[in-house]
């Protein structure tokens, strides 16, 4: 049998055997093109246009140097100060008081009662269990209604300040709509990334202190305030201490 | 071994593997765990390990951690994710419960059911079994030294001695601390011989006289495998050399060169009673109460029917021993607690069944266990927290410069921005910390090809996306190339800016927008 297959092999003859060859090889290497092109091709289009004579400048880029253990923060360490300038004094009429107290505070978390909404006006400006108010995670409001169309010089509110801490997403809108959708102003908004889908905002974001975040309102008329965030770099929750609203009744 | 034993043991492996197992991608890689993940990427992809005596520990996670995936045929590196690398440190956890049968016959069959089950609850030992860290192993290697040489001492077969030789090299190619666990042992041994010879009548077979060619072949077989590992497998000569060199440092840093300088208290605070203003009270007071009552019971020789009083009494003089020198040490951090904290379980479960024996009324013996019982309960619940619930949270004793759980978004905010530059993963990231203080983010990069790191501002700090520590007080964006997107925090008290060059990030807000409904 081996030997009938061998003389079946040499049997056939050369020219006939070199052209079999070639169709073979000439088939694998069609097969294969596809392969090859595509190869070549997904590098032609990794590599950027090129003049003659030019090339993409290499920059050798530094590696990770290893460390040890970092240091481990000490709780109940003082923030230290960020700015040691204090903030500019905003100059408004003589007449402007905080409207916030003893007004209607609802919020987006429905699990916030009226009652623990109320801190929110209560003077108590220190972090703690007692004067906070937490929002469940997520990008939460709270709402003022001043109860007529004011006239708003100034905003100023706290979230958690006990520890370094940036809140995400914080916005400040005041309307004469309760539910915000008509003539919604932002007077603030470093939600740079349109998270709550309110526009992107072009403030920065900034780390909490003692001295609470001071928006700028220029007397607009708005019977409601809308603060709203998204959680901090702390943690996931929505913590706001104190919120004061500076106005005076529209004229 | 029993039935009851044997089912015993496998409901601390189940319990065991209930509490270190889930969500463990959840806790944000420490800065250490990156550390060690980087590192094995070098090993992984180039087949290249050397030891550095300075920093970093031995070989053994590494090399572990390959055989671990060649074993499961795992991904390429950028396929890696945390519970890929924790698994090494669970399954060492796990083991230290599969470990104990060898000493049953020391421990008492109950006490070792006992061990086994505070093994598998205690909040320190569960939260530890999750830190892809050294520390677990070279605990598990401990045991297997100690364990190894028990049964040496209970039949002189050579293989035993064999065994803890080895186990003994895999100790120092593990962490060089192991010489504070190998001098508590001497001294135990030393301590506990002069016990048995001077105060009390040894209990059950004289004790083993260690054979000198048997020690010989210990100590060799110690050598090969520590010159194995620290020479990688004879790739670096200069390993073997820098084991005995790394002693140096180690001795500079005890001396004050080091930010984890901490009180003789530090530890035991931890232990037996933790608690930070607006957290949950944590303690594992009911191991060391009952750790308490086992050396107790070993010195007065109560309750310990079916244990062998001198080798709980060689395990009591070990852990008060290598306990006072991890008090006394100036260098401390969290997780080294874990070598004298086993011994303190050891003798847990032999207090624990002296405690359950003493009261002549079973009744009252009913009522100790049952007590026992909650306080396990107890235990098991806080093991859950700490490993689960507050695993990144500084409310935890166990927490140590962790890594906050807001960097994550710092990591998905710059992978959403590759996947909108027309560079990819290619796309040129800067990341700019004083001290190289940027860790764990080499590990949450792995899958960008072009990450540039800086411990100082380079003179051109330009790029699409500048990752830029707040230390450098810089306001990148001041002129107006870059937009500014906010602040991550990387531990507490440190953060990041994310700066993006102002057209990626506007591609980026319309990809944004056009995802939206």
């Amino acid at each position: 049998m081996v030997n009938a297959q061998k003389h079946m092999l040499t049997n056939i003859s050369s020219p006939v055997l070199h052209r079999r060859l070639a169709l073979c090889v000439g088939l694998v290497a069609l097969a294969l093109s596809p392969v090859v092109a595509t190869n070549s091709f997904a590098d032609d289009a990794a590599k950027p246009a090129v003049a003659k004579g030019m090339k993409p400048l290499e920059i050798k880029l530094p590696p990770p140097a290893f460390v040890g253990t970092p240091k481990d923060a000490p709780a109940g360490t003082n923030i230290e100060p960020l700015s040691d300038k204090p903030r500019p004094l905003l100059i408004v009429p003589d007449d402007v008081v905080n409207l916030a107290p003893g007004k209607t505070i609802t919020s987006s978390d429905t699990n916030a009662t009226a009652k623990v909404l109320a801190k929110l006006t209560d003077g108590l400006k220190e972090t703690s269990d007692s004067t906070s108010v937490l929002l469940r995670k997520g990008v939460q409001y709270v709402q003022f209604d001043l109860g007529s169309v004011d006239e708003i010089y100034a905003i100023v509110f706290w979230h958690a300040h006990d520890a370094p801490k940036v809140f995400h997403d914080v916005i400040v809108q005041v309307s004469e709509d309760p539910g915000f959708k008509d003539k919604a102003h932002t007077l603030f908004n470093n939600d740079v990334g349109n998270v709550a889908g309110l526009g992107a905002g072009t403030d920065r974001e900034y780390f909490e202190t003692n001295e609470g975040r001071l928006v700028d309102a220029k007397g607009i008329k708005a019977r409601y305030v809308r603060l709203y965030s998204q959680g901090s770099t702390d943690g996931r929750m929505n913590e706001y201490t104190e919120v004061e609203i500076y106005g005076r009744p529209a004229k | 071994m029993s039935r009851a034993v044997t089912l015993g043991l496998l409901l601390a492996v189940v319990v065991a593997l209930a509490l270190r197992c889930p969500q463990l991608d959840e806790r944000p890689m420490h800065n250490d765990e990156a550390v060690n993940a980087i590192k094995f990427r070098t090993l992984l992809e180039t087949g290249a390990y050397r030891y550095d005596p300075n920093e970093f520990h031995g070989p053994t996670l590494s090399y572990l951690t390959l055989a671990l995936a060649k074993f499961t045929s795992a991904p390429g590196f950028v396929d890696f994710t945390e519970a890929r690398f924790r698994v090494l440190t669970i399954v060492f956890g796990v083991g230290l419960i599969l470990l104990l049968p060898l000493v049953a016959d020391g421990l008492g069959r109950w006490a070792t059911v006992v061990a086994a089950l505070l093994t598998a609850i205690s909040p320190a030992m569960v939260f530890y079994s999750r830190y892809y860290i050294h520390e677990m192993l070279l605990v598990f290697f401990t045991f297997l030294a100690l364990a190894a040489g028990w049964r040496y001492t209970q039949n002189r077969k050579i293989s035993w001695a064999l065994l803890a030789g080895a186990a003994v090299g895999l100790m120092q190619a593990t962490k060089e601390t192991f010489v504070l666990t190998l001098a508590a042992a001497v001294a135990a041994l030393v301590l506990n011989t002069l016990w048995i010879r001077k105060v009390a009548a040894p209990s059950g077979s004289p004790p083993c006289k260690l054979c000198p060619k048997h020690l010989l072949a210990a100590l060799g077989v110690w050598m090969v495998v520590a010159l194995i590992l620290f020479s990688s497998f004879f790739t670096n000569a200069a390993g073997p050399l820098d084991a005995v060199r790394t002693y140096m440092p180690w001795l500079h840093r005890n001396a004050g060169a080091s930010p984890h300088i901490h009180g003789w208290s530090f530890y035991l605070e931890r232990l037996a009673f933790f608690h930070t203003k607006g957290g949950p009270v944590w303690s594992e007071g009911l191991i060391l109460g009952l750790a308490i009552v086992g050396i107790f019971a070993v010195f007065a020789r109560k309750g310990l029917q079916g244990a062998n009083a001198d080798f709980i009494r060689f395990i009591a003089f070990y852990t008060i021993i290598l306990t006072g020198i991890y008090s006394v040490l100036a260098y401390k951090t969290p997780w080294c607690l874990l070598n004298f904290w086993h011994g303190m379980i050891l003798l847990a479960g032999v207090g624990a069944v002296a405690l359950v024996r003493w009261p002549r009324r079973e009744w009252m013996q009913v009522s100790v266990a049952a007590m026992l019982l909650i306080g396990a309960d107890q235990l098991a619940k806080q093991a859950w927290r700490a490993g689960v619930t507050f695993a990144a949270d500084r409310q935890n004793p166990y927490v140590y410069a962790q890594t906050s759980p807001d960097i994550l978004n710092l990591v998905d905010q710059v992978n959403a921005l590759s996947k909108v530059s027309p560079d990819g993963h290619e796309m040129l990231v800067k990341v700019l910390a004083p001290d190289s203080d940027f860790w764990p983010l080499p590990w949450y990069f792995r899958g960008l090809d072009r990450v540039g790191w800086w411990a100082e501002m380079p003179t051109d700090p330009l790029a699409p996306v500048m990752v830029v520590s707040t230390q450098f007080h810089t306001a990148l964006d001041v002129d107006k190339t870059h937009v500014m997107v906010g602040f991550f925090q990387l531990r507490p008290q440190t953060f990041f800016e994310l700066y993006v060059r102002s057209d990626l990030w506007h591609a980026y807000l319309e990809s944004v927008k056009s995802r939206q409904p």
